[in-house]
C-alpha cells in the first residue's frame, strides 16, 4: 500500500514561520511534505501551531517567512478564495456555517450561479449523502442543529466544492463513534480516489490508523515526521509533550453513599422536550450521560441548569429548592461548561481574567460593586497554572488562544468559582491527549472535594474512566442506568443506538 | 500602555486635536478672531451638551447590544410635556412628569426588544414615529410656550448661568485623585501590584488639578455643559470601575455566555433602555428651558448625531465594547466641524458632505486597525 500511494509530493511546506502581531511565535521553520492521495496526520499539544499551519495553507493567515508549493509550483495563498482556486478546501476548527440558512443552502454557499441554489443541488446533495453514507435533513436550519451535525454539514460543504486537497482541523471533535466512522470511511474513499488530506486531531489512535504519514509539532517546530507505521501512540505522545503520560484505564466503582443526595431532581420537564426527568446525585459522585448526537444530552443539562425554562418539576440542592433561571442556579452553586465554547461560553471582548471571573465576580469585589482586579488576576493566574493554559497570562485576549486552550478557560472559570454542582457538556473537546488526562483527573478532584458532577461526553471511554454511574440518554430521556464497573463501551453504544437499529429492521 | 496609543484607541483624540489646530490656523490666516477664543470654546461646549448627553446613553445602549433611534423624538416629547405642564404643576412637577413619561417610553422599547424579541431597529423606528405623532397630538401641531413668564423664568434658571472652567477642571482633577485613592485603599492588600496604573491616574489627577488652580482655561462654561460633564463622569465611573460595567460588556458581547454565567440579560438590557428614555427626557427639559418654546419637530436629527458620535468614539454596533468619554470627543468633532464651517464661512452646503465622510473614514480606521491587530483571525 505504502508503495502505491504517496510518492508524488502534493503540498510542500518549506521553512514556514509565523509570528502574530502580539509577539506570539506560533510556527518557526516548519517544513513538511504531503504526498498525493495520502492522509497526512498533524498532531501536537494545544497551542502547538496546528491550526495556524492550516490557516496558512487555507489562505486565512499569511506566513511571516518561508514558502509553499502546491503540485510542485510555488504559490502565494493570499486569501481563502485563492486557496480555493488552487483546489484547497478547509474545515476549520470552529465551524463557520451560516446559522440562519438551512443545510443545503450552507453546503452550496460557495457555488456560483444566480439562483439561491444551483440547479440539481438536491440531487447532488443526495448523491453525496449516499456516497458517504450519512443522512440528514437538507432543509433543517443550521442554527437549530447540534454541533456534531453541523460538523458533518461543514464536511459535506468542503467535499461538495470538489477540492483535491482537503484540510481538516479536528473534524471529529464532539462526534460520536458512529459519526466518526462515517468521516473515516469518507476520507478513505476519497483518498483512494486521489484526494489529499491534512488531518489534525487529538485522537492519536484515530490518526495512526487513518493516516499514512504523521507530523508532530511542539511549540511551533516539527519534532516528529514519519510514516504512521513507524511509530505508535506512546511515541507520538512523547514527541508531543516531551514526557510520558499515564492515560490510565482505571474505573471507578460506585460507592454506596448514605444520607441525602446533594442534587435532587423530580419530574422536571421543559419546553425543549425533556419529560418528567428524575435523578439524584450525591456529593462527590460523578455521573456520566452517554448518548448519541441529538439524543438530548445537552437539553437535559439545560433543564437542570434552568437555561431552558422548566414547565414542571423541581430541582433541589441540599434540600433547598432552586428557583427559575440561570441566575438562581448559579447562586445555588451550579456551574455549567457548555457545548459550544464560542457561542455559549466565552466573551471575546473580555480578557482571560474577565472570562474566568464572570459568574462569581462579586467574590472578587468590594461590596459587590467595585471589582478588585488584583484578586481576579491572582485567581486567574492560579487556575491557568492548575489547568495548564498556554497564554500570554490573565490579561491576554481569549481570541488569541488556540482552540484547546480556549476550552480550558471555560473549565478554569468553574474551577475558580468552586461550584457545588458541576455540569459538563463535552468538556474535553479539542483538548490534547495529555491535557485530557489532566482534565479528567481534575473532574475527579472536583468530586473528591464534594462537588456533584454530571458529565456529557461523546467518548464513552472517557465516561467509563471518570464516572461511577452512567445514564444512557435517548430521545431526551434516560433509558438505562449502568454502574461503570459492570459495563463496556460496546454495551453503551448498543443502548444508546437501539431505536435506530429497530427502525431499520422494521 | 503601548495599545493605548494605537489609532483604534486614541484616533478620536488625534482627530479632534488635528481639527482644532487646523481651524485655529485657518481662522488666524483669514484674520478672524481666534478659533480658541473663550467665547467660541464656551459656545462649542454649550452646543455639544445636549447631543453629548444623548450620545452617552446611546453608547451605553450600544454596549449592551441594543440599538435606539427614538431618543430625539423622546427628548422632544419631554420638552413638550415640560412646557405644557409647567403652568399647572410648577417646574418640579412638570420636569418629573416629563421624565416619567420618557422613561416609560424607554421601558416600552426595552420590553418589546427584550421580552418580545422584536428587532431593536424596528421597535425604535416605530417608537420614533409614534412619539412624534404623540407630540403632534398633545401640542395640536403648534409651538408650545409657557403662558406665565414667571414659570418660564424659574425653568430657565436651571440653564441660565455660567461656571468658570478652571473650577470644573479642578473638580475633575480631584475626582481622578479620589478614584485612585479609593483604588489604592481597596487594593493595598495586594502590594507590589499596586504600582503604575494607580500612580498614573493620581499623577494625571494632580496635573489636572494644578491646571485648574492656575486658572486655565480662561473660559466660562454654561450650566448645560456642567450637566454633561456630570453625566459623563458618573456613567464613565460606573462602566469603567464597577461590576455593572463588566456585566454590561458581557451581556453585549455574548448574551448567551452571560446568561449561562447566571447574569440576568433582561435586566442588563432593559435598564439601559429605561435610563436612555430618562436621559432623553432630561435633554428635552434642558432644551425647553433654553428655548422657552418647543415645536413638534424639536431635536429633530439629534439621534443620528448621537449615534455618529458613539461610532466616532469607537463604540461597536454589535455590542460589548464602547467608551463614553470617547463618544463625547466624537460629538465634539462633529460640533467643531459644524461650528468651524460657520465661523470660516465655508458654506454650509459642504458641511454635511464633510461630516458624512468623516464618519465613514473613522469607521474605516477602526475596522482596519482591528483587522491588522488580529491578522485576519476571524475564526
Ligand atoms: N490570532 C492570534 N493572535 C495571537 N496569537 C495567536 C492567534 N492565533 C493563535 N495564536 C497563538 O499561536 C499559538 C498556536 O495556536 P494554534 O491555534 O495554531 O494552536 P493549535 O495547535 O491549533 O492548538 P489546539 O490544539 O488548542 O487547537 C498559540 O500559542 C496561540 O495562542
Ligand atoms: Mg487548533
Amino acid at each position: 500500500m505504502a508503495q502505491e500511494v504517496g510518492t508524488v509530493p502534493c503540498v510542500e511546506v518549506r521553512k514556514v514561520s509565523k509570528t502574530f502581531p502580539n509577539g506570539t511565535v506560533a510556527l518557526s521553520d516548519v517544513s513538511l511534505t504531503v504526498r498525493r492521495g495520502t492522509v497526512h496526520g498533524l498532531m501536537g499539544a494545544n497551542g502547538a501551531g496546528k491550526s495556524t499551519l492550516l490557516k496558512i495553507l487555507s489562505g486565512a493567515h499569511t506566513p511571516s517567512g518561508g514558502w509553499l508549493l502546491v503540485n510542485g509550483q510555488e504559490v502565494a495563498l493570499s486569501s481563502p478564495v485563492v486557496a480555493n482556486r488552487a483546489g484547497i478546501a478547509t474545515i476549520h476548527q470552529h465551524i463557520p456555517l451560516v446559522p440562519t440558512l438551512n443545510v443545503i443552502e450552507n453546503i452550496f454557499l460557495g457555488s456560483e450561479g444566480i439562483g439561491r441554489l444551483p440547479l440539481g443541488a438536491l440531487d447532488r446533495f443526495q448523491t453525496l449523502c449516499g456516497h458517504i453514507g450519512y443522512e440528514t435533513d437538507p432543509f433543517a436550519i443550521v442554527g437549530s442543529l447540534s454541533i456534531g451535525v453541523r460538523q458533518m454539514v461543514a464536511i459535506m460543504q468542503a467535499l461538495m466544492v470538489g477540492a483535491d486537497i482537503v484540510l481538516m482541523d479536528e473534524p471529529t471533535a464532539s462526534l460520536n463513534e458512529n459519526e466518526r466512522e462515517i468521516v473515516f470511511r469518507t476520507v478513505r474513499t476519497l483518498a483512494t480516489g486521489g484526494t489529499t488530506f491534512i488531518y489534525v486531531s487529538h485522537y492519536i489512535e484515530e490518526v495512526l490508523s487513518l493516516c499514512t504519514f504523521v507530523t508532530v509539532l511542539r511549540d511551533g517546530r516539527v519534532v516528529l515526521d514519519c510514516a504512521a507505521a513507524d511509530t505508535d501512540a506512546e511515541g507520538v505522545i512523547e514527541a508531543m509533550t516531551g514526557r510520558r503520560i499515564d492515560r490510565g484505564s482505571a474505573r471507578n466503582a460506585a460507592t454506596i453513599r448514605d444520607g441525602a443526595p446533594r442534587l435532587e431532581i423530580t419530574g422536571v420537564s421543559t419546553a425543549a422536550g425533556v419529560r418528567d426527568l428524575s435523578l439524584n446525585v450525591h456529593a462527590g459522585e460523578v455521573v456520566g450521560l452517554a448518548g448519541l448526537l441529538g439524543s438530548g444530552r445537552s437539553e437535559i443539562l439545560s433543564a437542570l441548569y434552568g437555561a431552558d425554562r422548566r414547565v414542571a418539576g423541581t430541582v433541589r440542592v441540599d434540600g433547598r429548592l432552586v428557583g427559575r433561571g440561570t441566575g438562581a442556579a448559579v447562586s445555588a452553586g451550579f456551574g455549567l461548561v457548555p457545548e459550544d465554547r464560542w457561542a455559549q461560553g466565552l466573551v471575546r471582548q473580555l480578557p482571560i481574567f474577565g472570562n474566568v471571573t464572570l459568574p462569581k465576580i462579586s467574590r472578587h469585589s468590594f461590596w459587590s460593586i467595585w471589582p478588585q482586579r488584583e484578586s481576579e488576576v491572582a485567581t486567574t493566574e492560579e487556575v491557568i497554572g492548575a489547568i495548564g493554559i498556554v497564554s500570554k497570562g490573565p490579561h491576554g485576549l481569549v481570541t488569541e488562544l488556540s482552540g484547546g486552550n480556549a476550552q480550558k478557560v471555560l473549565l478554569a472559570r468553574w474551577l475558580a468559582a468552586r461550584p457545588e454542582i458541576l455540569l459538563l457538556d463535552e468538556p474535553t473537546v479539542g483538548v490534547d491527549a495529555a491535557a485530557k488526562a489532566d482534565i479528567l483527573a481534575l473532574v475527579r478532584t472536583f468530586a473528591e472535594q464534594g462537588t456533584a458532577v454530571i458529565m456529557v461526553s461523546s467518548e464513552f471511554e472517557e465516561l467509563l474512566h471518570v464516572a461511577e454511574r452512567i445514564l444512557v440518554v435517548r430521545d431526551k430521556a434516560i433509558v438505562a442506568t449502568r454502574v461503570t464497573t459492570e459495563t463496556t463501551v460496546e454495551e453503551l453504544m448498543l443502548l444508546a443506538d437501539r431505536p435506530e437499529k429497530e427502525a431499520r429492521a422494521a | 500602555m503601548r495599545e493605548a496609543a494605537s489609532p483604534a484607541n486614541s484616533g478620536v483624540i488625534y482627530a479632534l486635536v488635528f481639527l482644532v489646530l487646523a481651524l485655529t490656523i485657518l481662522s488666524d490666516a483669514k484674520g478672524l478672531p481666534s478659533y480658541l477664543s473663550p467665547i467660541n470654546v464656551s459656545n462649542v461646549f454649550d452646543q455639544v451638551a445636549l447631543v453629548g448627553m444623548l450620545a452617552v446613553f446611546t453608547t451605553v445602549v450600544l454596549i449592551s447590544g441594543n440599538f435606539d433611534i427614538s431618543i430625539a423624538a423622546i427628548g422632544g416629547l419631554g420638552a413638550a410635556i415640560t412646557l405644557l405642564l409647567v403652568d399647572e404643576l410648577g417646574v418640579a412637577g412638570a420636569v418629573l412628569a416629563a421624565i416619567a413619561a420618557t422613561s416609560a417610553v424607554g421601558m416600552f422599547n426595552g420590553f418589546c426588544v427584550q421580552k418580545l424579541g422584536i428587532n431593536a431597529f424596528i421597535v425604535t423606528l416605530g417608537t420614533l414615529t409614534a412619539v412624534r405623532g404623540l407630540i403632534l397630538v398633545i401640542t395640536d401641531g403648534r409651538t408650545v410656550i409657557a403662558d406665565d413668564p414667571a414659570n418660564y423664568k424659574r425653568l430657565e434658571s436651571f440653564v441660565d448661568g455660567f461656571v468658570p472652567a478652571p473650577a470644573l477642571v479642578g473638580l475633575i482633577g480631584i475626582a481622578l485623585i479620589a478614584v485612585s485613592a479609593v483604588q489604592y485603599l481597596l487594593t493595598r492588600r495586594y502590594q507590589g501590584q499596586v504600582g503604575q496604573n494607580r500612580l498614573l491616574l493620581a499623577a494625571s489627577g494632580a496635573v489636572v488639578l494644578l491646571v485648574g488652580l492656575s486658572g486655565f482655561p480662561p473660559v466660562r462654561l454654561t450650566y448645560s455643559t456642567l450637566y454633561l460633564f456630570g453625566l459623563v463622569g458618573t456613567v464613565w465611573i460606573v462602566l469603567r470601575y464597577t461590576i455593572v460595567g463588566r456585566r454590561l460588556q458581557a451581556v453585549g458581547g455574548n448574551p448567551e455566555a452571560a446568561r449561562l454565567s447566571g447574569i440576568s440579560v433582561d435586566r442588563y438590557r432593559i435598564v439601559p433602555s429605561v435610563l436612555n428614555g430618562s436621559v432623553a427626557g432630561l435633554v428635552g427639559v434642558i432644551y425647553s428651558a433654553r428655548l422657552g418654546a418647543v415645536d413638534p419637530s424639536a431635536l429633530h436629527g439629534f439621534e443620528l448625531t448621537a449615534i455618529a458620535a458613539a461610532i466616532l468614539g469607537g463604540t461597536s454596533l454589535f455590542g460589548g465594547h464602547g467608551s463614553v468619554p470617547k463618544a463625547i470627543l466624537g460629538a465634539l468633532i462633529l460640533i467643531v466641524l459644524r461650528n468651524g464651517f460657520n465661523m470660516l464661512n465655508l458654506g454650509s452646503n459642504y458641511q454635511q458632505l464633510v461630516e458624512g465622510i468623516v464618519i465613514v473614514a473613522a469607521a474605516a480606521v477602526y475596522v482596519i486597525a482591528a483587522q491588522s491587530a488580529s491578522q485576519g483571525g476571524r475564526h
